[in-house]
């Protein structure tokens, strides 16, 4: 028996179109398309587009999960076309359609605003409230692999937009700030370099916060890069209870310890040796 | 107010429903266990009033209605608001929420107290 994942064979591509100039409503389009073993969702676009439908649209850019833009809606999941083999999904039928929760600009296209929208809301940079050291700085922060550690996961968030794709709260509440602005909120706010609580509740202490999340996991087990947004919420609620009863980051819990004369020389004593060719 | 406390209120009446509800049931369900008397005759006209009289009943009764109002329209609140509406409508489901709780802790108050204050013989 041949297996289902591994042997190159035709596939029905199952497209939902939609072009907002000529159609009222979104319809669903059909292509065989002989698919080999490795093959990714967007190179058997770009195959169709190449060879049957030159219409065909989507948002893609560097085919190696790193920018973000191919999120789509592939056999019910949320996924990154490029990072999804159609020898893996193990149907015959493959179906593509835009990322549920948000509006369709064309075909596959989603609109990202409100993801654009909600992360640009938690002020997701880090806040220092001494404005003349952000202006002249006059050293440099130390951060500590366990300080890092705290919140890094969460910086390897690639704005593609799955997780919001895959919450069922947003679906019924699109006004919820969403697993990844709120995911974003927490690692801003535990970055020890940061002191921006203050500046963040009006934006994220409200009804459409972080108590909104219902627990699903769905951000989770949707996030390509191993993200584990629902347990970033968590730590936010946390943050936030402890920043209510006043025991709430106050100030970044470390000082700038190495003035940039100091990193001056030390760059040049590790600098790499004088070429010798 | 911040969200934050209005949800951990939330969460810390839980232990205090827990506590009340107990009392309560120990004393509307549990009399035979507690008080050596029949559940018909705790749950009589007459021995409610008599129980009604006792300070510690209206403290808890009253106590035990805050809490469980609070944690019940708290979580209303949340359904209702999912729910597709614009943030003027939210707004407005806000203040009808505390309105109503407002409206019933006010009448369970009175009803508490007029049993508190119910002569003494009819």
């Amino acid at each position: 028996m041949s297996d289902k994942t591994t042997t190159p064979r035709e596939i029905t591509f199952r497209v939902r179109r939609f072009d907002p100039d000529v159609d009222t409503a979104p319809h669903w389009s059909e292509y065989r398309q002989h698919v080999h073993d490795g093959m990714t969702v967007l190179e058997a676009l770009h195959q169709l587009k190449a060879e049957q439908e030159p219409t065909l649209s989507w948002r893609s850019s560097c085919r190696m999960g790193v920018c973000g833009s191919c999120g789509m809606f592939v056999n019910d999941l949320p996924q990154l076309a490029c990072q999804t083999q159609v020898l893996h999904l193990g149907t015959d039928v493959v179906t593509i359609a835009p990322l549920p929760n948000y509006d369709n600009v064309k075909d596959l296209v989603p609109d990202l605003a409100p993801l654009i929208e909600k992360h640009a809301a938690v002020k997701p940079y880090i806040i220092y409230l001494d404005q003349i050291e952000i202006d002249s700085p006059t050293g440099e922060f130390i951060q500590t692999p366990d300080q890092r550690e705290e919140f890094s996961q969460f910086t390897h968030c690639i704005k593609c937009g799955l997780c919001l794709a895959a919450c069922p709260t947003v679906a019924t509440d699109p006004l919820f700030l969403g697993p990844q602005a709120l995911a974003q909120a927490y690692r801003y706010t535990a970055d020890n370099r940061d002191c921006g609580m203050k500046e963040r509740i009006s934006a994220i202490d409200i009804f459409h916060g972080p108590y909104q999340c219902h627990l699903a996991g769905a951000c989770s087990q949707a996030c390509p890069k191993g993200v584990d947004p629902a347990f970033g919420i968590q730590l936010l609620k946390r943050a936030l209870v402890l920043d209510s009863i006043g025991f709430g980051k106050k100030k970044p819990s470390v000082a700038k310890i190495m003035p940039l004369a100091d990193v001056v020389k030390a760059i040049e004593e590790f600098a790499p040796p004088p070429r010798t060719v | 107010m911040r969200e934050t406390r209005l949800w951990s209120w939330h969460l810390l009446v839980i232990p205090i429903i827990i506590v009340l509800l107990g009392l309560h049931f120990a004393i509307m369900h549990y009399a035979p266990v507690f008080y050596g008397v029949s559940v018909e005759e705790a749950r009589n006209f007459e021995t409610m009033i008599e129980r009604g009289k006792s300070v510690s009943q209206l403290v808890l009764y009253i106590l035990l209605l805050a809490a469980a109002l609070y944690h019940g329209l708290y979580g209303l609140r949340g359904i209702i608001r999912e729910l597709p509406m614009t943030p003027a409508l939210g707004k407005i489901v806000d203040i009808t929420v505390i309105c109503v709780g407002l409206f019933i802790f006010a009448f369970g108050t009175y009803v508490t107290w007029w049993t508190f204050s119910y002569p003494v013989g009819g």
